[in-house]
């Protein structure tokens, strides 16, 4: 109990002593705006009790999960063909490869030129930037399979497409799971980037996620210690995010012991 | 032995590689019958080509020259008639012990005309038959290597292919597993049976014990090309068991086999 103790000490000593040089200099500098972590831990209380913060990451998860699924739907299939066929990969690699350097962010101008600057954008620029990790992760799971079961695979009988069904996308599968996390890593980074460049142009508080809403902090009413509070729980929701993908995961791969 | 030749090869080679310096030769001048029914093994020091000579009869690589052939017909590429237990397992990960087991009757030619209830009757009686009852929702990581291996002998036998070729698959295990699994091999091919009910095996080892243990006839190969040297019939009476390896042909054979390819399995130690 005691080494545990002295553990859990330590590991709480250095960001403790960070939290209470960052306080100190906050009051030292003697701007009220400057963000403290006492400042900013009633900015998040404030932001929570109002509502604002709970609507603005449900918007922002809502048009996270569309996004995030309408990439799932056509990476998935699109990398297996292209894993499996080699045919197929070497028409559609150079496509895909000239795209994915193209930043997410750097189709918002025609997202939002063709679909304003409401969900549609921020849902094909979530989608967009999605589809890149899952694509390619499900292209190198395809190609990694163990070349014995292809061999095992044949010499029961099975033909070309009764062999990717039952070997080749299955022997995908771990490797398109770190591909989906990897993209709903990105999916949520990407949502607050395009909120933030769209800018205040819902109806204020949290209506337009939490992007817009940290805009909004930024651009009108300069409230540096709700910026913070948001920041913070961005990368809350970012974590708890992959958690849960991985759960969901483990729970159905059960045989992937990693 | 009047049984029908189940498999030919005949005058068959295999080079790998482009022609020119960088080609290697993995089989030369390779000739043998094997009949219906018969359990031969191939013994030989590593890199004598055994595997290859595997690969060609299960139609997973084909010859340079010359015919490998099958009742009759020349072989094309792999079939479900011969089933293959491969080295390394080859288990699919993603399916329990039954997945496995029910993989071939499930996706391949071997379950046409099964239901499921009947696939399922036939795979839990695979199962049992490898002693592999109670761990049927397992998978393949939580098994030890010599589960694994029943695991594979099990999906084999669970398709009932007319040949089995088996490729050292009992290479892994350690001694004692090795014993017990070579006994129920050769209770699972039908040691007890009479020989026209057995299937045809051809069996890859590097030990010579248990070559001389479980075959009919031994084909012994040398390497560099990888050829055959010599034939060699096993005249021990079957069913064989504990007692046989006592026996003192069971010795004098085990000796004679590596006379024959001592001078090559030494200088391999020291290449």
């Amino acid at each position: 109990m005691s080494a545990w103790a002295a553990r859990a000490a330590r590991s709480v000593v250095l960001p403790l002593t960070l939290l209470v040089v960052w306080e100190a200099w906050g009051v030292a500098s003697g701007n009220r705006r400057t963000p403290t972590p006492s400042r900013v831990i009633g900015a998040a209380i404030d932001l929570v009790t109002s509502g604002d913060m709970i609507e603005a990451i449900a918007t922002s998860l809502a048009r996270v999960f569309a996004g995030f699924a309408s990439a799932a739907l056509i990476a998935i299939p699109l990398g297996l063909a292209m894993g499996a066929f080699r045919s197929i990969e070497r028409n559609v690699d150079p496509l895909v490869e000239s795209f994915r350097p193209i930043a997410a962010i750097a189709i918002l101008p025609l997202a939002i030129l063709w679909l304003g600057t409401g969900t549609p954008a921020a849902v094909l620029i979530v989608a967009y930037a999605a589809f890149f990790p899952i694509v390619i992760h499900t292209i190198a799971g395809a190609k990694l399979v163990n070349p014995t079961l292809l061999r095992a695979a044949a010499t029961m009988g099975l033909g070309r497409w009764k062999t990717v069904r039952t070997v080749i996308v299955p022997s995908a599968l771990p490797s398109i799971g770190v591909g989906l996390r990897i993209g709903m890593g990105v999916a949520w980074t990407a949502i607050i980037a395009a909120e933030l460049a769209v800018g205040a142009k819902a109806g204020g508080g949290g209506s337009g996620g939490i992007g817009q809403m940290m805009f909004v902090f930024y651009a009108y009413s300069i409230e540096l210690n709700r910026i913070v509070a948001c920041m913070i729980a961005v990368g809350i929701v970012a974590l708890a995010l992959d958690r849960a993908l991985r759960l969901a995961l483990r729970y159905a791969m059960p045989w992937n012991a990693q | 032995m009047n049984a029908p030749v189940k498999l030919r090869l005949e005058n068959v080679a295999k080079r790998f590689g482009n022609a020119g310096a960088a080609q290697t030769t993995a089989v030369q001048d390779f000739t043998l019958d094997v009949p219906a029914g018969e359990f031969l093994v191939i013994v030989g020091p590593s890199g004598c080509g055994k595997t290859t000579v595997l690969n060609l009869l299960a139609g997973l690589e084909l010859p340079t020259s010359g015919t490998v052939v099958l009742d009759g017909r020349v072989i094309r590429g792999p079939g479900p008639e011969r089933g293959v237990m491969f080295q390394d397992y080859a288990l699919f990960p993603w399916h329990t012990v039954r997945g496995n087991v029910e993989f071939g009757l499930r996706h391949g030619p071997a379950g046409a005309g099964l239901d499921a209830a009947a696939r399922a009757r036939r795979v839990h009686s695979t199962i049992d038959l490898v002693g592999l009852a109670g761990a049927e929702d397992k998978y393949p990581h939580q098994l030890s290597g010599g589960m694994r291996q029943r695991v594979a002998l099990a999906r084999l036998v669970a398709n009932e292919p007319d040949v089995l070729l088996m490729d050292e698959p009992l290479a892994a295990l350690d001694a004692q597993t090795r014993i017990i699994l070579q006994e129920e091999l050769l209770r699972i091919w039908g040691q007890d049976r009479p020989a026209a009910e057995r299937r045809t095996v051809v069996f890859i080892t590097h030990a010579i014990d248990e070559a001389v243990f479980l075959a009919d006839r031994i084909a012994v190969m040398t390497t560099h090309p990888g050829r055959l040297k010599a034939v060699i019939d096993v005249p021990l009476s079957r069913p064989r068991n504990d007692a046989t390896r006592a026996h003192h042909e069971f010795q004098a054979l085990g000796q004679h086999i590596w006379s024959l390819i001592r001078d090559e399995a030494y200088r391999a130690t020291v290449t």
